[in-house]
């Protein structure tokens, strides 16, 4: 008995010590010249979709081509690594995505099999990470003397929201060259950056993570989300579950018609009722469950993009 | 007995010397505490420095050009400064809790002191040399402007690890 006891209490001890050692998931960030930038530097290239042409950036030639570009993203991810947070390098991103692209095209079992990828797979392999540097920098020039416009944005992959800023303009010099401009820029406005978004993470351990969620249905369900349960129609209920489940039922529905739901401005807990971190997967699986269980006995899909990001399909898996 | 009058009479110069220069201490130690300095950009300084320019009071100029080290490192962590709005930037403060130098006081109370750790982070100042137009009397006191280089990601490292500060990646 005595045993069993001394058992029991070393497990408990176990699982609240592993609960002290709970850590949200850490958000990644990387670096990525921004639009402006690339068309401004001639780094964009041109396609046609549909009669109308379309200019995206060239990042790849914009890394090999500009060595300001590396000087700049290299400085701001020595000096964010300093702060203890490493960033994500978008060379080495697209480089990586590269060769797994490579890598599956070649891979097959022994029976021939390739690797299993949909159209869906095909469009989520892009360099991405959860909070987006968007950098931008433009020469003044007033006859000979030369100044620096820098921006650095922080920008929410998901929500889209500007959660850090610093922007602003070098003191004009006859003598300095960009490369110096520039250090110096990233230098005075690194600072005010990391301050913003240390009060954008400030504001998430207190209010809980923001996330997007996002209710669709496949054409091939024959139900709805105004079709009724209990006298209530679906999208009251997927309501209704959100204000039970998000931090002080913080959430918006941005978007409401038959075929589908927008919900902005989800505010999740870090951490499930186990003490586990969890993201916008964690917390839309709760809602996925919810949704299967009887009296709804939904069938759906759960699909997700980073932290902040999930899409619940209903009909079929 | 002519000898002993003159050693007392040299031991009651130099302590109420000492009183009075300790007294000036405690005043702009006061004066720090009241947030009673300025602080502004002076530059771009060296990767994990600042670089700023602090103007602090005392009736004796030696006591104000001491006390600009210990303004420098007060203000950049509770003040935040100013800058021009070209290359100098102003700086937030780096503890954005205002009340935490009082909720702290068991830790600032010691960095703060004459000699104190706060002198880590003083890299560099024009001590040595003050500007004419650096030093100004306003009225019984002197206003006295100095150029001070903090070593702020050293600062900000120890602040983080004695919990006074959260750092980018805590709770991560």
């Amino acid at each position: 008995m005595r045993k069993v006891t001394t058992k029991i209490f070393a497990i408990l001890a176990l699982f609240m010590v592993s609960l002290s050692y709970a850590q949200a998931k850490k958000p990644t960030i990387m670096v990525v010249p921004s639009d402006l930038w690339c068309n401004q530097n001639g780094f964009m290239t041109t396609y046609d979709n549909q009669g109308t042409t379309v200019k995206i950036p060239d990042y790849k030639r914009a890394f090999q081509e500009n060595p300001e570009l590396i000087q700049v993203i290299s400085k701001i991810n020595g000096l964010m690594a300093e702060r203890g947070f490493p960033l994500k390098n978008m060379e080495s991103a697209i480089k990586t995505l590269e060769s797994e692209s490579a890598e599956n095209a070649m891979l097959s079992s022994k029976s021939g099999a390739g690797v299993a990828e949909s159209p869906i797979d095909k469009l989520k392999k892009v360099a991405k990470a959860d909070i987006i540097m968007q950098l931008t920098w433009t020469l003044n020039s007033t006859g000979p003397k030369k100044s620096v416009n820098f921006t650095l944005q922080g920008i929410d992959s998901y929500t889209d929201k500007q959660i850090a800023t610093a922007t602003g303009t070098g003191s004009p010099s006859f003598s300095v060259v960009l490369p110096v401009l520039l250090e110096e820029s990233v230098l005075a406005h690194i600072d005010n950056f990391n301050a913003s978004l240390q009060k954008h993470f400030d504001d998430m351990f207190e209010n809980g993570r923001e996330i997007i969620i996002r209710v669709k249905k496949f054409d091939s369900w024959s139900g709805d989300l105004e079709q009724e349960y209990g006298g209530k129609e679906l999208s009251s209920v997927l309501e209704e579950w959100m204000t039970a489940n998000t931090v002080k039922g913080r959430f918006s529905t941005s978007d409401a018609t038959e075929n589908m739901m927008l919900f902005e401005q989800v505010r999740i807990p870090l951490y499930d009722a186990t003490g586990k971190a969890i993201d916008a997967r964690g917390f839309a699986k709760s809602l996925q469950d919810f949704l299967k269980k009887a009296p709804y006995l939904i069938p759906n899909k759960l699909m997700m993009k980073g932290l902040g990001q999930a899409v619940i399909v209903l009909g079929e898996k | 007995m002519k000898k002993q009058i003159i050693t007392i009479l040299v031991v009651l110069v130099a302590s109420v010397a000492t009183f009075a220069q300790s007294g000036k201490q405690k005043k702009a130690d006061a004066a720090t505490e009241a947030w009673r300095y300025e602080i502004e950009c002076a530059g771009v300084g060296a990767d994990g420095t600042y670089l700023v320019k602090v103007w602090s009071y005392s009736k004796k100029p030696s006591i104000a050009i001491t006390q600009a080290k210990k303004n420098a490192v007060h203000g950049i962590i509770f003040k935040g400064f100013s800058g021009d709005g070209r290359s100098c930037a102003s700086q937030k403060a780096m503890a954005n809790n205002p009340n935490i130098e009082a909720e702290k006081g068991d830790f600032f109370g010691p960095f703060f002191e004459e000699g104190g750790k706060y002198m880590k982070y003083v890299t560099e100042s024009t001590d040595g040399f003050v500007d004419a137009g650096d030093r100004l009397k306003v009225g019984k006191e002197y206003k006295i402007g100095i150029i001070v280089a903090v070593s702020k990601d050293a600062l900000r490292k120890d602040l983080e690890a004695a919990g006074i500060i959260r750092g980018l990646s805590s709770g991560f």
